[in-house]
């Protein structure tokens, strides 16, 4: 009956007896957040996966265009959850630069090191609920130890826990102190010990390799046609960060490395976000140990005018590209503000990459594209 | 330049579309380029051969008509492109999601949100509002709001010299 409504095929076009609709979501655990799936079923395989978008919508988009830009802000850290603090980036970076603010180098640096912490912990989350969705409890209940540690230095500093509104034009609302940094350090050392741990209980498991291996494979061809980025299109082997490719903020003074698959397939994914978090770790140590002193946030008038015209701003946030386009007509309004979130993209690509799966292998590609449903919804 | 944007430039050029340098310090692009919408399809193509991805789609209410922003990037190198087809007077566009296959969200959320009928989208519904909102089209600008097309675009300074000049003749 809903099928019908939706004008998608009529369930009277189903010809063999085995042919039938499964609903996955909105309320299905593997679909992290408000996400459903229309299943056009044959037995167990999936022959038209359609997903269906907007249980979450808030109108981002329509609240900028009505607020003084300074004062959605906070709306910024309500999209990805899992990691706000690049969405904080984007935003005020957009301003910065079209308005010509000079930020504080330690405020680039602070916001290198949390935006880095927060890469992790996203993925912390991601590598925990990817495994649960494959079946496997135990895993969740390691890295949320792991991640709770992150999120209580991150909590010291920004005064929340997840949906984060730290940096501000011209700077971040708050230094960091030395316990930040020696907290930081610890937890450094503490995660490269843990990577063995993972690795024992995941990377080598063959349960989980039978799972991710050879499931759902992008070609670079797909990854463009649907403008496929970040961890997703590193597994494709596409070697595309804006970090590195369009560097922002101080990341061009750091040496980190990019790291790729090869065949694009779920476990590509894996090993991509898990040497992602090893890098992650390379670019705070660096930063801590060259982290200069001074003014963490510069004076900003307390009105600024916008110049006419429209202007673009790109950041590699914990799922791939995130822009914020932002058209202004003068005053201190924007006149329209498009946020391109990464997981839109790279969700789009389903109805592709599962046709004529298993269903139990959906769920490993849905895990392993990393989907955050808020900030697709927005 | 990058020899391969060179390269992709007068490529594109060859094919008569001409791209306008921008200050990527200042606007966070590299090129832009205005369309007639009969061109937008083989624009497109043009762009998917050159292996560009499609950043984003997105509308954009101005007067006199709602204009389309598509937003190009390379994998490969620092480029984005910044594309502007104005919709016809039946708020209708075509679509290029048969090329580009990720525009096919892009463009049912413009739907959704500007009225804008793309031609020969294959499932133009409702995406992201409700499908009792269909004719919501909650970013269309009220008429004491909405401003003119030139009124949200870069001066370029440069120019304005010569246009005086001109005026002092006439």
């Amino acid at each position: 009956m809903e099928t019908a409504q939706l004008n998608l095929e009529p369930a009277t076009d189903i010809q063999s007896d085995s042919r039938y609709y499964l609903n996955m979501g909105p309320q299905h655990p593997s679909t992290h957040g408000v996400l459903r799936v229309l299943l056009e079923m044959d037995g167990e395989y999936i022959i038209d996966p359609q997903p269906v978008l907007g249980y979450g919508h808030r109108m981002q988009e329509k609240m900028a265009e009505h607020k003084n830009w300074m004062a959605f802000m906070p709306n910024t850290g309500r999209m990805d959850y899992a990691a706000a603090l690049p969405y904080n980036h984007g935003y005020v970076a957009l301003f910065e630069r079209l308005c010509g603010i000079e930020v504080p180098e330690r405020a680039e640096y602070i916001r290198v090191i949390t935006s880095e912490l927060n890469r992790i912990v996203s993925h912390h989350l991601w590598l925990g609920a990817f495994l649960l969705d494959l079946g496997a409890f135990t895993p969740i209940l390691y890295t949320f130890v792991d991640r709770e540690k992150v999120l209580d230095i991150l909590e010291d500093v920004t005064g929340s826990r997840l949906t984060y509104c730290y940096f501000r034009v011209g700077g971040v609302c708050k230094d960091i102190d030395d316990k930040f940094v020696e907290r930081t350090r610890e937890f450094i050392k503490y995660q490269r010990e843990r990577f063995d741990v993972y690795n024992k209980l995941v990377t080598g498991n063959i349960i989980f390799i039978k799972r991710a291996e050879g499931v759902g494979v992008i070609s670079r061809d797909m990854a463009l046609r649907y403008g496929v980025t970040g961890p997703v299109a590193r597994g494709s082997g596409i070697n595309y960060d804006v970090r590195k490719n369009e560097p922002y903020s101080v990341y061009s003074k750091f040496d980190f490395e990019v790291p790729l698959g090869q065949n694009g397939d779920s476990l590509d994914r894996y090993m991509v976000r898990l040497n992602e978090m090893e890098q992650s770790l390379r670019i705070i140590e660096q930063a801590l140990d060259q982290l200069p002193e001074g003014p963490y946030l510069s004076k900003v008038p307390k009105k600024l005018k916008l110049p006419t015209g429209d202007s673009s701003f790109a950041v590699e946030a914990a799922r791939g590209e995130l822009t914020y386009y932002m058209v202004s007509g003068g005053g201190d309004i924007p006149y329209r503000l498009k946020i391109r979130v990464p997981s839109y993209s790279n969700l789009s690509i389903l109805p592709e990459l599962g046709q004529g799966i298993l269903l139990s292998d959906m769920v490993a590609v849905m895990g392993s594209l990393d989907l955050v449903i808020p900030e697709i919804d927005r | 330049m990058h020899p391969a944007t060179e390269k992709l430039v007068s490529d594109l050029k060859v094919k008569s579309f001409e791209l306008d340098a921008c200050d990527y310090a200042k606007r966070g692009y590299h090129f832009e380029i205005d369309l007639e919408a009969n061109r937008l399809r083989e624009f497109a193509q043009c762009l998917l051969d050159q292996e560009l991805y499609l950043v984003f789609v997105g509308g954009l209410h101005v007067d006199p008509a709602i204009e389309i922003i598509y937003q190009f990037a390379s994998y490969d190198r620092p480029f984005r492109l910044v594309l502007r087809v104005a919709v016809d007077s039946n708020n209708a566009i075509p679509t290029i999601s048969d090329i580009y296959h990720g525009a096919n969200w892009h463009e049912r959320e413009t739907r959704d949100f500007y009225g804008v009928n793309f031609i020969d989208h294959p499932n133009l519904i409702p995406l992201i509002l409700a499908e009792e909102d269909v004719d919501l089209k909650p970013l269309l600008k009220k008429d004491d709001d909405l401003k003119a097309s030139v009124a949200v675009r870069w001066v370029i300074e440069e120019e304005q010299p010569e246009t005086d000049e001109k005026a002092d003749k006439d």
